[in-house]
């Protein structure tokens, strides 16, 4: 799929590609997919909310967040796809071949790239879903709390995408960004989800 | 403020008024100004080769330095431009033996293009009507794709406010922009 193809799919389609096969749409692509759901949210409250002096200004971030996160769908796609193709003929020739594991490491450690963009756009939403369930229109607060809810479960699965394609190197500091992006997203989300906190 | 900021905050009519002059510094501002303009809509408006938009480049501003005496509204200066460059465009085409549509009937994405042009280079130009601050913000935002925490940390800014500094910015554009878009109309009347 092309960064044009996921704006351009019936959404039906889309789900239906996401269930096809082990290929692109996988969890990185949907991770995305819902941070720019996420964001579109916020930008629905801030334009409902014209006694918002920053209403305009925040829709367009809300707005290009969306955009850079279905780019990275398209991006994590292509990428996954690559890392798997590498995985399997790894898998289907047996260990002891330096150079092919060398490369398949490569691709795993590039797979990891776009869920870290995407944790932290995750977490760009998150905080612009707090801003819009502060000071947007009232009426719309729980969709302010539901799009902070959706880019925090975008962040937990890129944050868990990053991990896993980094495999053992737990002191990488791209996992330490990821969490850190994860842990801020929850942080705004839980705040507008339970507001007591 | 340098001299190149001053030429740079001087507006078209200005400028072309200095470059008529035989301001040197005025001139190095014009292509600065338009270089980016003539070439954008040379390969994104027209497809062109970078080869060929480079000769459109040269040709283009040749004939600005050639012929601004005979610009009349030196307001118009970007229009103008934008015609020289659209013509010039058209004559290599022709000279690739390319079916050549008139000049109005450029198919839908290329004109769809062009137009996309002229609006990046309205917002280009507004910018530089912004403080220092508001620029580097909405930069690193909107073009360099940074995240708030990496603007935050790169600008010593408090974390929690870039996303309502960069919508203040915003506002302030559109502020630039209206008043951009008045001061055309006005000119044109």
């Amino acid at each position: 799929l092309t960064n044009d193809d996921y704006l351009d799919l019936r959404l039906r389609e889309l789900l239906e590609r996401v269930s096809a096969d082990g290929l692109a749409p996988g969890g990185g692509s949907a991770a995305a997919l819902t941070v720019a759901f996420a964001a579109r949210l916020v930008a629905m409250v801030a334009r409902c909310s014209p006694g918002w002096r920053d209403a305009v200004g925040v829709t367009a971030q809300a707005n290009s967040i969306s955009e850079r996160a279905v780019a990275l769908a398209h991006t994590d796609g292509r990428v996954w796809e690559e890392a798997l193709t590498a995985l399997r003929d790894a898998e289907t020739a047996g260990g002891g071949d330096a150079r092919r594991d060398f490369a398949l490491e490569q691709k795993l450690e590039a797979a990891a790239a776009a869920p870290l963009e995407i944790a932290s756009l995750g977490a760009d939403a998150a905080e612009l879903a707090a801003l819009a369930g502060e000071h947007g229109d009232g009426t719309y607060r729980a969709d302010a709390a539901a799009a902070a809810a959706l880019a925090a479960g975008g962040a937990a699965a890129a944050a868990h995408l990053v991990r896993v394609n980094l495999g053992m190197r737990t002191t990488d500091p791209r996992l330490a960004r990821a969490l850190e992006s994860e842990q801020a997203a929850h942080g705004f989300a839980d705040a507008l989800l339970d507001p007591s906190r | 403020m340098t001299e190149a900021t001053r030429y740079a905050a001087l507006p078209d009519s200005d400028l072309v008024r200095r470059c008529r002059e035989g301001d040197a510094e005025a001139w190095n501002e014009l292509v600065e100004r338009y270089s980016r303009y003539v070439y954008a809509i040379a390969v994104r408006g027209f497809r062109l080769s970078e080869e060929d938009a480079e000769d459109v480049f040269q040709d283009v501003f040749t004939r600005i330095y050639t012929r601004l005496d005979t610009l009349r509204d030196a307001s118009a200066l970007r229009p103008w431009i934008a015609q020289l460059t659209r013509r010039r465009c058209l004559d290599v085409l022709a000279s690739k033996g390319r079916e050549l549509p008139a000049d109005e009937m450029l198919t839908t994405e290329e004109g769809a293009d062009l137009a996309e042009v002229e609006e990046a280079f309205t917002v280009r130009q507004a910018l530089g009507g912004l403080s220092d601050a508001c620029q580097e913000i909405l930069d690193r935002f909107f073009a360099r794709d940074q995240s708030y925490k990496t603007i935050s940390a790169e600008l010593d800014i408090p974390s929690g406010t870039i996303a309502s500094r960069i919508a203040r910015c915003l506002g302030r554009l559109r502020s630039e922009l209206e008043g951009r878009n008045q001061r055309e109309s006005g000119s044109r009347e």
